[in-house]
C-alpha cells in the first residue's frame, strides 16, 4: 500500500460523494473545453471561410470594429486596383440579411463581373451572367436549412431572388453562405454604392518587400486597412467580445470544478478528523498527511479532467449534428486548447484541496483523537 | 521468538550509555477553556529508559492529559517536556518522535477500519525510507509476533476486540520504540483479551527492555508494575517505585 492506493481506499469508501466531486469537475472541464473550442471554431471558421476565397489581402475600412462594422465607398475599388503589383480587387458588401420564414443567413454581394465568382466551387447550376439580377448561389448548409433548390425562390431583405446555384465550400462558414449580385443586396440594404470589405489578389512574384509595399499603397489611399486573411480578424471587436466572454465563463467553470473538490475533501476531512489524528499519532509528517489528502484531489481531478475531455470530443462529434449549431460553426477540441484547461483545472483542484489538508494538520493530534 | 527490535538492534546500548531520563515533565500544566478547567498542573515527572510503570487515577483526574503530554499528541500550556534531555519544540519535532521512537497503543484502538490489520500497522512504517515490500515483511513479522499471522489480510471491522488491540500494538511496536505508552489499553476488552495483552506488553518491557508507560485505573494491572504514579485533579500525588526483588518475593511480577 501506498499514498495511492491510501487515497483510492478513501475515495471508494464515500462512493456518492466522490462521484458527484468528479461528475462536477467532469461538467466543468467539458464546459470549459466546449465553450473556449466554440468562441475559437467561430473564429477558425470565419478564418477558413476568407482563407477559402482565395484572398491576399482584405481592405476594410480604418477602424471598423468588426467585419460587419466598416463601410467603403466602392470607388476605392478602382483605386486599388490601380495600384501597381495589385492584381485584382474585388468589393464585398457583407450582411446578415433576414429571409422570410428563417433567421437571417450570411450574405454577400459581388459584382457581377468580379472575379470571386469565378472561384465558387458550383455543385450544381451556375453563377450570375454579366448583368443579370435578383439571382443567388447558395452554399450546401444554406440551401440545406432554407430548404431550397435550383429554380426555387428566395426572400432577402424583402426582395425575391432566384436560386441558380448551389456551392460545394469546405469551410463551415462559406457553407452557410448565400451569394447575390452587389447591386442587388446595396439597392435591397440601402447602401448603394457601399462595400464592406474589398478583397485584393497581389502579384506574389515581387516577394514579401513588394508585398508589404503594395499593402502600404492601399493604406496610403487613406481612411483604409490592409490586412491578409489571418490578421483580419484579430482586431474585430466582436470576435475580441465572444473570446472573452468565452474565456470568463471557462474560467467560472473551472473554479466551479476547485469548489467541487475544495468542498467534497473538507467535507472527507471533517469526517475523518479521528484518521488524521491517527496518522498524527503514528507520526507522520504534516507534509505526509497533507499529501494524502491533496492525492485524493488530484485522483479526482485526474478522473474528472479525463471524462471532461472524453466530453469535449463526444460534443465535437454531437454539435455538427445539429443543424443550428453545425450550419454556422465547426468545433474541433485540440492539445493546444486542452492542454491549457486542464492544466488550469488541475493546478485549482490542488489549491482546493491544499485548503483541507492545511487544516487537517493544524489540528493537536489529541484534540483529533477525540471526535467520532 | 522473531526479533522485532531489527530496525534499532542497538537500542539497549544506546540507552545504557545514556544515564539522562528518557523523558521528563518540568512544571506541565494543561489547561483548557482558556483556564477554566485546569487537566494538568505544575507536573514533575521523569521517566526513565527502560521503566516499566503505571499511571493510575479516577477517571477525570488527568490520566490522558499527562499521557498526552508523553507522547506530544498535546501540548503543555507551560512547563517543558524533555527527550533525552532535549527540549520538543516543534509538532515536526514531536512527530519525528512518535515515528521513532515512542508507540502508543488507544484504549479505542484506534485504527483505520477500512484498512487490513497489515495495512494499518505498515501505516506507522511510512516515512521509514523503506519500500513497500520491505514495509509488508516488517508489519507481517511484528503481526506474528503478536499472535496474527492468520489474520494479516482481514479488515480491522473482522476482527475481535483482543486482536484489535494486539493489531494496535504491533503497530505500536513495529518502529522498535523506546517508549510504549498504553493508554488504558485493556479497557475496552473482556478480561481474557485483557489479560492477553497485558502480557504482552510486559513480554515486550521484559523481552526488548522497552520502556512501557501504562495508564490504567485497573489496580491488579498497575500492580505489576514496579513504579506507580498516581494523579488526582491533575496532580502527581504519589509516584511509588518497588524494587524488582521485592515484587519478586510478593509474587507479583
Amino acid at each position: 500500500m501506498n499514498l495511492v492506493g491510501l487515497a483510492l481506499r478513501n475515495l471508494r469508501r464515500r462512493p456518492l460523494r466522490t462521484g458527484l466531486s468528479i461528475l462536477g469537475i467532469t461538467l466543468a472541464v467539458g464546459s470549459a473545453l466546449a465553450l473556449i473550442a466554440l468562441s475559437r471554431s467561430i473564429k477558425d471558421s470565419t478564418q477558413a471561410g476568407l482563407n477559402e476565397l482565395g484572398d491576399d489581402l482584405v481592405v476594410m475600412q480604418k477602424g471598423a470594429s468588426d467585419i460587419f462594422g466598416g463601410f467603403i465607398s466602392e470607388q476605392m475599388v478602382e483605386r486599388i486596383a490601380a495600384i501597381r503589383g495589385v492584381m485584382r480587387a474585388s468589393g464585398e458588401l457583407f450582411m446578415f440579411a433576414p429571409s422570410a420564414g428563417h433567421t437571417s443567413v450570411l450574405t454577400l454581394g459581388w459584382p457581377d463581373t468580379s472575379y470571386l465568382w469565378k472561384n465558387v466551387p458550383l455543385r450544381e447550376g451556375r453563377v450570375p451572367q454579366q448583368g443579370e439580377r435578383h439571382v443567388a448561389v447558395l452554399g450546401e448548409s444554406a440551401a440545406a436549412s432554407l430548404g431550397k433548390k435550383l429554380g426555387n425562390e428566395l426572400d432577402l431583405l424583402g426582395e425575391t431572388f432566384r436560386v441558380i446555384g448551389i456551392a460545394n465550400y469546405t469551410s463551415v462558414v462559406n457553407r452557410g453562405l448565400v451569394l447575390v449580385p452587389l447591386a442587388d443586396l446595396q439597392e435591397a440594404s440601402y447602401r448603394t454604392r457601399q462595400v464592406t470589405m474589398i478583397h485584393v489578389n497581389v502579384d506574389r512574384g515581387g516577394g514579401p518587400a513588394e508585398f508589404s509595399r503594395v499593402r502600404g499603397s492601399i493604406e496610403a489611399l487613406g481612411n483604409v486597412t490592409a490586412s491578409t486573411a489571418n490578421e483580419v480578424l484579430n482586431n474585430d471587436r466582436n470576435f475580441a467580445i465572444l473570446e472573452a466572454v468565452s474565456l470568463a465563463v471557462a474560467i467560472i467553470a473551472v473554479a466551479m470544478s476547485a469548489l467541487n473538490v475544495l468542498n467534497a475533501l473538507v467535507m472527507a476531512t471533517q469526517e475523518r478528523t479521528r484518521e488524521i489524528g491517527i496518522f498524527a499519532a503514528i507520526g507522520w509528517s504534516n507534509a505526509r498527511i497533507m499529501m494524502s489528502i491533496v492525492i485524493e484531489g488530484i485522483l479526482m481531478c485526474m478522473i474528472g479532467c479525463a471524462l471532461g475531455v472524453l466530453l469535449s470530443f463526444l460534443a465535437a462529434f454531437a454539435f455538427p449534428r445539429i443543424p443550428a449549431i453545425g450550419n454556422l460553426i465547426s468545433f474541433k477540441p485540440s492539445v493546444g486548447l486542452i492542454a491549457p484547461v486542464v492544466v488550469a483545472a488541475f493546478a485549482l483542484c490542488v489549491l482546493g484541496a491544499l485548503l483541507p489538508a492545511w487544516r487537517a494538520v493544524r489540528m493537536i493530534p489529541a484534540e483529533a483523537l477525540r471526535r467520532m | 521468538m522473531m526479533n522485532v527490535m531489527n530496525l534499532r538492534p542497538s537500542l539497549e546500548i544506546d540507552r545504557a550509555l545514556d544515564s539522562r531520563p528518557l523523558i521528563s515533565l518540568n512544571s506541565v500544566s494543561r489547561l483548557y477553556d482558556g483556564g477554566a478547567i485546569t487537566a494538568l498542573q505544575n507536573v514533575d515527572l521523569q521517566i526513565d529508559a527502560g521503566d516499566c510503570m503505571a499511571i493510575v487515577g479516577a477517571s477525570g483526574s488527568g490520566k490522558s492529559s499527562l499521557v498526552n503530554m508523553l507522547c506530544g499528541i498535546d501540548h503543555p500550556s507551560s512547563g517543558t517536556v524533555l527527550w533525552e534531555g532535549r527540549p520538543q519544540r516543534t509538532r515536526q519535532d514531536w512527530a519525528k518522535l512518535r515515528r521513532l521512537s515512542i508507540g502508543i497503543v488507544f484504549q479505542e484502538f484506534n485504527l483505520i477500519p477500512t484498512l487490513t490489520a497489515l495495512e494499518n500497522v505498515e501505516l506507522a512504517l511510512f516515512g521509514r525510507g523503506l519500500s513497500g515490500s520491505r514495509r509488508q515483511a516488517r508489519a507481517a513479522m511484528v503481526l506474528e509476533y503478536v499472535g496474527l499471522q492468520h489474520r494479516l489480510n482481514n479488515l480491522i471491522t473482522r476482527l475481535s476486540g483482543g486482536e484489535r488491540q494486539r493489531v494496535a500494538i504491533a503497530r505500536a511496536i513495529v518502529n522498535a520504540p523506546a517508549l510504549l505508552i498504553g493508554d488504558e489499553p485493556t479497557g475496552n476488552l473482556d478480561s481474557t483479551s485483557a489479560a492477553n495483552i497485558a502480557a504482552l506488553m510486559f513480554r515486550l518491557c521484559e523481552d526488548y527492555g522497552m520502556t512501557l508507560v501504562l495508564v490504567t485505573h485497573d489496580e491488579k494491572l498497575a500492580a505489576r508494575c514496579p513504579r506507580q504514579v498516581r494523579i488526582k485533579d491533575g496532580v502527581i500525588v504519589e509516584d511509588t517505585a518497588i524494587p524488582d526483588p521485592l515484587l519478586e518475593l510478593q509474587g507479583i511480577a
